[in-house]
């Protein structure tokens, strides 16, 4: 029976860690290229959830398309806000445009509340319950999160890995001079990694929407265990997001095994603490990727 | 080198008559907008317009704008017009403290309405009952009545332990021995579960808790942790927005047993939320309410809705009670207003639904007995309304129906 608790726990680790590592991803390949913590991630999780609720409720469209509505309109939304609010502050140093892009949330977490109202609103999708499979339980829709984070976390690999853009960005993100002298552009570049991070976070806001609801405090629910997520994977690594995410996920719902609920916060800054104190730039270091 | 050449211009005894000036300005200019001048009563809501509580303060606000219109087109009390001021307390008790500050120090209101969450109308209580200003909430948390107040405190909301206690009793009524309790951490969730248990264990009947974090993405573990205790009747103790998870992560976990929860989070814009069948069967239950003098009209055609909540109603009832006590005092004050609350909400008068109406039965001397949107409104000795739980409804295929 204690085993059984473990794998479930350990398999909820892994959905809820899922969760988090495309917000992760996208945050961390905006510090990579960028060189600040974007914290309009979480808005931007919000912007994706209402877009796929929109595309999902209200134009009655399949869940696959609401998720690529999802992601395209909070990646634009991110190219967009970047060039208004926080590329011209770009020269006045990373702690600046981070605080910026703290004020960048509000405004657009007040935009949806002002177009949407704080209404709790939902996707015109069916629940299913889970699946028992040896006493061990497992969602559908959680499996569904897991293929879509997974697919992505594979693409943007091989996207880093195999296309140009891919080593453009990579090489903006080790020296943006040398890059512009080898003939990269590195605002297209920036632009680029902006819409990919954003897209990426608001995928991910709407997964999550799926599991609770779609209301503006959609990002606001994961924006710390996100920036745990990155911050333990190693800022700027896109393996460590991963790892981070899967990490902060089943650290978080391993410790209901013997510590109260309330502390799941803290069991994340736990991990954090644990993490930095053993290896000072998180598990993949800020140039792992 | 800073200093540009013009700004030699203003010598030091120009800008030290300046300061005395400003200094004294800023003194004196809100007292003219003082609550007990001759301009308009500035009265204030601090209702949750952002954070967890934001689907509720939006309308809460609403309500009592809608208030105070209605009675500016009918002249006002006691001859003055009323100004609403509303701030926005986050749902964060540092953000409410600075925000009540300003509606006390600045703006000068009377009364602060509508302030929602235990924890914000715990950490303000002291600055009202300090600056004299009455201090009306809808927070269910059975502390906040009993602080040092002097009477300034109302709380519409009925207290979190007897709401417990009666909806336990409703719970062994249905045949439940196995019970749980599933809330967030706040003020009132361990009070809440020590009554439940009590009652419970008196019945022969076991209970189990789980006090989650809230705001959290998914409650899976949690609920792999109640449904544990095989319940056969979960207790949910929180808000709207956690409680959409819970359910249908308890739905997707296979829960057959029952639920109950209160009607300011099983209501119509939740069974919109989560899908039917995730819902079929919860029970909801109900303070007091009353339509016997058309408050709830009112509301409904004050906000164009057809189903208002139970802290819209309240909230309602805040700036009713609020203006006719200071009609009753002829004085716009938080003291004229805790001295003279119970003098128009309970008693022998006239009941009357509508702060308008009620202050021109008080013009011609009559006695009156405010009943609200929310239930009687009347109050105990330490500011707590004395209505309690009253009624149930089932939710079947996405729509409440009455059971009890």
């Amino acid at each position: 029976m204690a085993g059984l608790e473990i794998v479930q726990s350990l398999i909820n680790g892994v959905v809820y860690g899922t969760l988090l590592t495309l917000p992760a991803m996208g945050l961390t390949i905006i510090y990579a290229v960028l060189r600040f913590p974007s914290f309009a991630v979480a808005a931007h999780a919000t912007v994706g959830a209402f877009a796929g609720y929109v595309a999902n409720a209200v134009f009655g469209m399949p869940l696959l398309l609401a998720f690529a509505a999802g992601f395209l309109v909070s990646g634009l939304v991110g190219v967009l806000s970047d060039e208004a609010a926080l590329k011209p502050l770009r020269g006045r140093g990373p702690l600046t445009v981070a605080i910026a892009s703290i004020a960048l949330t509000i405004v657009l977490e007040n935009v949806l509340r002002f177009a949407f109202g704080n209404e709790l609103r939902g996707y015109d999708v069916p629940l299913q319950r889970d699946w028992m499979i040896s006493g061990i339980r497992i969602g559908p829709q959680q499996v569904v999160n897991l293929v879509v984070s997974v697919v992505l976390m594979l693409a943007i690999f091989a996207f880093f890995k195999f296309t140009r853009a891919g080593k453009a960005m990579r090489a903006v993100a080790d020296n943006p001079m040398l890059a512009s002298i080898r003939g990269v552009d590195p605002n297209m570049v920036r632009r680029f990694a902006n819409f990919f991070g954003m897209a990426l976070a608001g995928l991910g806001g709407m997964l999550i929407a799926l599991d609770t609801s779609v209301n503006p405090l959609v990002g606001f629910r994961i924006m710390l265990p996100i920036f745990a997520a990155a911050i333990v994977g190693g800022m700027g690594s896109v393996p460590g997001a991963v790892v981070g995410g899967l990490t902060i996920g089943i650290a978080e719902q391993m410790s209901l095994l013997v510590i109260p609920p309330i502390y799941r916060t803290a069991v994340s800054f736990g991990v954090i603490m644990i993490v930095l104190t053993i290896r000072p730039a998180g598990f993949f270091g800020e140039r792992g990727n | 080198m800073l200093v540009s050449s013009s700004s030699r211009l203003i010598s030091r005894r120009h800008l030290l008559g300046a300061s005395v000036l400003g200094g004294l300005s800023v003194a004196i200019l809100p007292r003219m907008a003082f609550a007990e001048g001759n301009g308009p009563i500035p009265i204030g809501t601090l209702t949750p317009l952002t954070g967890a509580g934001a689907n509720y303060g939006g309308r809460m606000r609403d309500a009592v704008a809608g208030v105070v219109a209605a009675v500016n087109e009918q002249g006002g009390i006691i001859g003055r017009q009323i100004k609403l001021i509303s701030e926005d307390d986050q749902t964060n008790p540092e953000a409410g403290v600075r925000a009540a500050r300003k509606l006390i120090d600045v703006d000068r209101v009377a009364a602060i309405m509508g302030v929602w969450a235990s924890a914000v109308t715990t950490a303000v209580a002291p600055l009202c009952w300090e600056s004299g200003t009455a201090l009306f909430c809808t927070s269910g948390a059975d502390s906040i009545t009993r602080l040092p107040h002097k009477g300034f405190i109302f709380r519409t909301e009925p207290g979190s332990e007897l709401q417990a206690e009666q909806v336990t009793v409703f719970m062994l009524g249905e045949g439940a021995r196995r019970l749980a309790y599933m809330g967030p951490q706040t003020p009132f969730t361990e009070p809440s579960i020590q009554r439940m248990t009590k009652v419970a264990t008196a019945a022969g009947a076991e209970v189990a808790s789980i006090i989650y974090e809230s705001e959290k993405a998914s409650y899976r573990s949690e609920v792999d942790k109640i449904l544990a205790s095989k319940p056969e009747f979960i207790f949910f103790g929180g808000y709207a927005p956690d409680t959409v998870v819970l359910v249908k992560d308890l739905y997707k976990a296979g829960y057959e047993g029952r639920v109950v929860g209160p009607s300011y989070v099983i209501d119509a814009e939740f069974l919109k939320t989560v899908p039917n069948e995730a819902t079929e069967g919860a029970y909801v239950y109900y303070t007091a309410t009353s339509n016997e003098t058309g408050a709830v009209d009112r509301i409904k055609s004050i906000l164009k809705i057809d189903q208002p909540d139970a802290y819209t109603c309240q909230t309602y009832d805040h700036a009713n009670l609020a203006l006719l006590a200071m009609a009753a005092a002829k004085e716009a004050s938080g003291t004229a207003i805790r001295d003279n609350l119970r003098k128009i909400s309970q008693g022998d008068g006239e009941k009357v639904g509508f702060a308008s109406d009620g202050a021109r039965l008080l013009e011609e001397g009559k006695k009156i007995n405010y009943e609200g949107a929310s239930g009687p409104c009347d109050f105990n000795e330490i500011g707590d309304v004395t209505s309690t739980v009253t009624s149930f409804n089932v939710v079947k295929g996405g729509e409440l129906l009455p059971y009890k």
